[in-house]
């Protein structure tokens, strides 16, 4: 259980911006989710903080000690890799108790300590098996326990269910979280999964090109994301450009009050901040049932966006129906977030959403 | 019913495609080894006996050759690992340019034919040859050249033997993932431990394989040893030539291979063991 403090953290790869100037600061016992597309970053800084990865420059603190100077071996970090990585010449028995043989304890410290461990991980009787002989989630439980069982200040986590399929790993990522919450143990997660990110993680780091997007909440993410990237990020989301002009721009029928200067922004519409209804009409081009819900693509001024409807509504494929707008984002012409809100409608012209 | 059709139509062509490579194996390797065996066995018309074991086993130059070549062998082959395992590791671990050259240069004895390689090595190491000039301008004398003698061998078989080795232990080091060895250093272990903990026990059957070949390569070799080795005693692919030709005794140059045979077998099952516990291993 410990502090990490992630400062202005940079690193190059033969002149190539890999990660720039990142800062984060993480509490004791806090799950962080570091989230983004490929080669944004994010296990760059994840291997620098278990030290595989020397930082071209910046700090990284635990408990206020800066850890940059230390090999992976004397830093109090556990790290659970992608691929596993069991050694396949030990039995399960023998890859947890490796790191607490080079601690030196005694033989009866590390049968208990193993046993306690792969207690945890629901693994016990399988102490006598060899990596190879058993399922990619038990090897993965096993990496985790091993991890653990050292009882490390910082735990890392590499994509550590990117190669199961998709129902073990939402039981996986259950079974990390509470294990993660009895334990208390401070936690950074890579994923580029951002259903896993959100379901998951306390706060969620969205990383892009090496640098921190957003840092937030789950819900703040989702609900308020910082930039245009991250509109598009997480979720499913519409983006549409429009012209602002003395500080309105105009989606269909519906006018958007936008707080910034004049110019093209991208308008962010969730598929469930839209409903039927509304006079912004175009046609159906296909509709989805995703079970809890239907996803409709609907064709409104010649760009296709996605609506949310419940599924007990009847709409099929070329019908023409009409769209109401209840909360949209706006970002300029960088990215940026600026404030906006539904003003109302050209015919009513003073319906208020927000 | 589809899948057994296929199987069953699969397994005659399989069979043909081998039938080749085994019936020349046949007809060429084990038809006369038999022979030689048998003939070995009923060295006249009196009947099967063990005398021309006897004789070989009586003689001390002959077991005196057996028990050097054994001896050359084993030390031929753990010197190979224990040279070219550090390469190979650096090899393994490292990048950039000077990794690629000193692959470039340990690879290169392959490309060049034993012979040359042999008289290159006495104009090396031989009286008067690079290393005795070089030592005796800089005011050091008394220098022994190990030309013809048993290390002199083991030096031109050590270079001769270096890409083989290298290579293998190269592919076998390829299997070890990064992220085991990270892992290693995650929980603490330091460069030994990772060597002997992790690296050596995941390529074991790299280092069987490469040493049973360099043993099988290096126990009938003929040419360093000709070149470079002491006249007595002497390794026994010379030894089996000088029996054949100048003594013209063909019972015992056959019992000699025999005995060649015999312990290059005992290897040979190592090494054919180490193999299929490497198929089922990546089955």
């Amino acid at each position: 259980m410990s502090e990490l403090v992630i400062d202005r953290l940079s690193k190059h790869f033969s002149g190539t911006r890999a990660v720039a100037d990142v800062e984060v600061a993480i509490d004791d016992g806090e799950l962080v989710c570091l989230l983004g597309p490929s080669g944004c970053g994010k296990s760059t800084v994840l291997r620098m903080i278990a030290g595989f990865e020397r930082p071209t420059s910046g700090r990284i603190l635990i408990d206020g000690e800066d850890v940059v100077a230390l090999p992976p071996d004397r830093r109090p970090t556990g790290m659970v890799f992608q691929s596993h990585a069991l050694w396949s010449h030990m039995t399960v028995f023998q890859n947890v108790a490796f790191g607490l043989k080079l601690r030196r304890l005694s033989r009866a410290a590390i049968r208990e300590k193993v046993a306690g461990v792969l207690d945890l991980v629901g693994l016990t009787g399988f102490e006598a098996r060899y990596p190879g002989q058993l399922s990619g989630g038990q090897q993965q439980r096993v990496a985790i326990a091993r991890c653990v069982v050292l009882e490390p200040k910082i735990l890392l986590m590499d994509e550590p269910f990117s190669a199961l399929d998709a129902h073990l790993r939402v039981r996986l990522r259950e079974e990390v979280r509470a294990i993660q919450r009895r334990l208390g143990l401070t936690t950074i997660f890579v994923t580029h999964d951002q259903e896993e990110a959100l379901t998951l993680a306390d706060r969620v780091v969205v990383m892009r090109s090496g640098t921190v997007e957003q840092i937030g909440s789950p819900s703040a993410i989702y609900a308020e994301p910082a930039t245009r990237f991250v509109a598009g990020f997480i979720g499913t989301m519409n983006i549409i450009e429009r012209q602002v002009t003395g500080g309105l721009a105009k989606l269909g029928d519906t006018r958007i009050a936008v707080d910034g200067p004049d110019g093209i922004y991208g308008f962010a519409l969730r598929p469930e901040d839209l409903s039927l209804g509304g006079a912004w009409s175009g046609e159906v081009q296909r509709v989805l049932d995703l079970g809890a819900f239907r996803m409709l693509d609907v064709t409104v001024s010649s760009e296709t966006i996605k609506v949310q409807v419940d599924k007990s509504v009847r709409i099929l494929v070329g019908d023409e129906i009409g769209l109401d707008i209840h909360e949209v984002a706006a970002f300029d012409g960088e990215g940026r977030a600026r404030p906006a809100r539904v003003h109302g409608t050209i015919e009513s012209g003073v319906r208020l959403h927000a | 019913m589809t899948v057994e059709r296929t199987e069953a139509r699969r397994f005659p062509v399989g069979l043909l495609l081998v039938a080749a490579p085994v019936l020349l194996v046949a007809v060429f390797v084990l038809l006369p080894a038999i022979a030689a065996i048998v003939s070995t066995l009923r060295p006249d018309a009196a009947g099967w006996s063990f005398s021309a074991y006897a004789r070989f086993f009586g003689d001390r130059l002959s077991t005196g050759n057996l028990l050097f070549t054994l001896v050359s062998t084993l030390v031929t082959s753990s010197a190979l690992l224990l040279l070219c395992l550090p390469i190979a590791l650096y090899l393994r671990f490292s990048s950039g340019r000077l990794p690629t050259f000193v692959q470039s240069v340990a690879v290169f004895p392959l490309f060049v034919p034993g012979i040359i390689v042999g008289y290159a090595l006495i104009r090396f190491m031989g009286p008067n040859g690079t290393i005795q000039t070089v030592l005796h301008a800089i005011g050091i004398n008394g220098f022994r050249s190990p030309y013809l003698t048993p290390v002199g061998t083991v030096i031109g078989l050590v270079w001769e033997g270096i890409p083989l080795t290298l290579l293998i232990l190269l592919s076998g080091l390829a299997q070890v993932p990064d992220a085991a060895i990270e892992a290693a250093r995650d929980v603490g272990a330091g460069g030994l431990r990772i060597l002997t903990g992790i690296i050596l026990p995941l390529i074991r059957n790299s280092l069987t394989v490469a040493f049973s070949l360099s043993f099988l390569g290096v126990f009938g070799a003929f040419t360093m040893p000709y070149l470079l080795g002491p006249a007595s005693p002497e390794m026994m692919g010379v030894f089996m030539q000088r029996t054949f030709s100048e003594l013209q005794d063909p019972l015992q140059a056959q019992t000699q291979a025999v005995m060649c045979f015999l312990f290059c077998a005992v290897v040979g099952v190592i090494y054919v063991r180490s193999v299929a516990r490497s198929r089922r291993k990546s089955a």
